[in-house]
């Protein structure tokens, strides 16, 4: 299992989902940077920090599952490499899980570095502008632990999307279904029910409702490793035609 | 010893019956053809036997191991180069054969081995999306022989290369056996191509085994033919009826069917003698061995559909 996952890594270098791993926190520090920038007086390291939070797990993070779901199939699917893999004397359900370890493992350091780029991002509008100075502390553990929470409630939305991605070889029905649920994510936010959306599950680690927070986490979290589990069951004994 | 054998191996896709009762019999050390029209059967077949997908009915042995039973162990003894060749275009050829040196638990030093064979140590380092098809055939060919593997299943090696590349891959694979003491089963609808490096072949024709034989028995056990040039191929065609030859004529000359006991010279002196005292100018007769392609076509079109056995 070990060579198959370091492996799955190995192919990872110069792709296109290593560019989408570092261009989708890029892209909120940039935003928090301008955002600083354009501010008259200083504000809390937490509305900062949260802000970040809430823009990643409300609607970059969802979209950064689709595509990186979708660009680590790929890699498989356009060269029809499945053939090559699966005729090679190991199990294949460990070439599955081995492809869902890799994009855990990159959705982990995707939310660490959106941590860490935005921190960046507005300490480094601050030296252009020393008057904005944010105020009050830097809550390390406290960001880190909603994030995590937030890495565990979507747990279940990536394994749908990796789900798809694997069993489709076109990437269509993935970005639909990705596509789809963010979006119906965003305008059911108050919606009680949405709560139950594999894709407003991260959003809702940053409710103040503790039954939203408390759902979500335990579905996201549970159902998630029961799809996954599903999923490599599936996929592992499929013919690939 | 047979490198590969199969008994009665069928698959169905729905009603069709894409691969009907095939028993394979390749021995150790040789280069098998394994030939049939696109949509004959090859493909399903191969990718039986290489466990990709699940035969309905039938036994498959790779080295003696039961394919069907034990995957892992007849995967152990293969390595296949597939019409699709599923390389990762953003890597170098040597990443991509690292991939599978790793996968398989081989040395380092294997990659540089395999690379050495095809000849493509000099690229290995430029990124395969670089590659033209002949380096990607040839690297695939240097993935499917990473660990030595006993059985080589090489799916349309010749596919889409250029004159040169097709002479190169032709050498290259007739002395694989010698080089590497690996069986190589080549499935192509290249008949000509097969025919220059195979040295036992199977047709397998609406997914059926039609013929299976050693390349030189089967052109010994052919009657042989005349190829005959003349002035009047059609006063010829009436004077060699009665002497009880056919001749038929086509674009790149007259053709003379011998019976199988016929000796040909004998018959070609008594032909140009005929033909000659008949005022008919011959200005080319010689020995026209029959093809592999010719072969195939004879067998092919007297092989019933299922149409017309069901009838």
């Amino acid at each position: 299992m070990l060579r198959v996952l370091t492996v799955e890594l190995r192919k990872l270098n110069r792709s296109l989902a290593a560019a989408l791993a570092v261009a989708a926190p890029g892209l909120i520090a940039v935003f928090t940077f301008f955002n600083v920038l354009r501010g008259k007086t200083p504000q809390p390291w937490d509305m900062w920090m949260i802000g970040c939070l809430g823009i990643w797990a409300f609607f970059m993070l969802p979209m950064s599952v689709t595509a990186l779901t979708a660009l680590v199939a790929q890699m498989e699917h356009s060269p029809r490499s499945w053939d090559h893999l699966r005729a090679l004397p190991l199990r294949r359900w460990t070439l599955y899980a081995a492809k869902a370890v890799s994009v855990f493992l990159v959705v982990a350091l995707m939310s660490v570095a959106v941590l860490v780029l935005s921190w960046a991002a507005v300490r480094l509008a601050v030296t252009l502008k020393p008057q904005l100075d944010p105020t009050g502390a830097f809550e390390t553990r406290a960001y880190l632990e909603t994030m995590g929470r937030i890495y565990l409630a979507a747990v279940l939305l990536i394994a749908v999307q990796l789900w798809l991605a694997l069993r489709f070889s076109s990437f269509v029905p993935g970005l639909v279904v990705g596509i789809g649920g963010t979006f119906f994510a965003v305008v059911a936010t108050s919606a009680r029910i949405g709560v139950f959306l594999p894709w407003q599950m991260p959003i809702n680690m940053l409710a103040t409702d503790g039954w939203r927070m408390h759902t979500a986490l335990g579905l996201g979290l549970g159902g998630g490793l029961l799809v996954l589990t599903l999923a490599l069951w599936h996929l592992s004994r499929r013919e690939v035609l | 010893m047979l490198a590969i054998e199969t008994r009665n191996l069928t698959r169905r896709f729905g009603a069709t019956l894409a691969v009907d009762a095939v028993s394979l019999n390749v021995p150790k050390g040789c280069v098998y053809g394994f030939m049939g029209r696109n949509g004959a059967g090859k493909t399903t077949t191969l990718k039986m036997l290489l466990g990709l997908i699940r035969a309905d009915q039938g036994t498959i042995r790779i080295a003696g191991i039961d394919a069907r039973a034990d995957r892992l162990g007849a995967a152990r003894c293969m390595g296949a180069l597939l019409e699709a060749h599923g390389f990762y275009a953003h890597l170098s050829g040597r990443e991509n054969l690292d991939i599978t040196r790793t996968l398989l638990g081989l040395s380092r030093n294997e990659v540089d081995r395999v690379l050495e064979i095809v000849d493509l140590r000099r690229q290995a380092d430029r990124r395969v999306g670089g590659y033209s098809l002949g380096m990607r055939q040839r690297l695939g060919i240097a993935r499917a022989m990473l660990g030595s593997p006993a059985v080589l299943i090489l799916d349309e090696p010749t596919n889409g290369l250029d004159p040169d590349g097709i002479a190169d891959m032709r050498i290259f694979l007739r002395d694989l056996p010698v080089r590497t003491g690996a069986t190589v089963l080549l499935s192509s609808h290249l008949l000509g191509e097969v025919e220059h490096v195979a040295d036992r072949v199977g047709i397998v024709h609406q997914g059926r085994l039609v013929l299976e034989d050693d390349l030189v028995s089967l052109r010994a056990g052919q009657a042989p033919r005349l190829r005959l040039g003349c002035d009047a191929p059609e006063q010829a065609r009436a004077l060699l009826a009665g002497l009880g030859l056919t001749l038929s004529v086509e674009p790149e000359g007259g053709l003379v069917s011998l019976r199988p006991s016929d000796d040909a010279p004998g018959v070609a002196r008594q032909l140009n003698r005929t033909l000659v005292e008949a005022g008919i100018g011959v200005h080319e007769l010689s020995p026209c061995p029959r093809s592999l392609e010719d072969i195939y076509r004879d067998i092919t079109l007297m092989s019933p559909t299922p149409t017309e056995e069901a009838a």
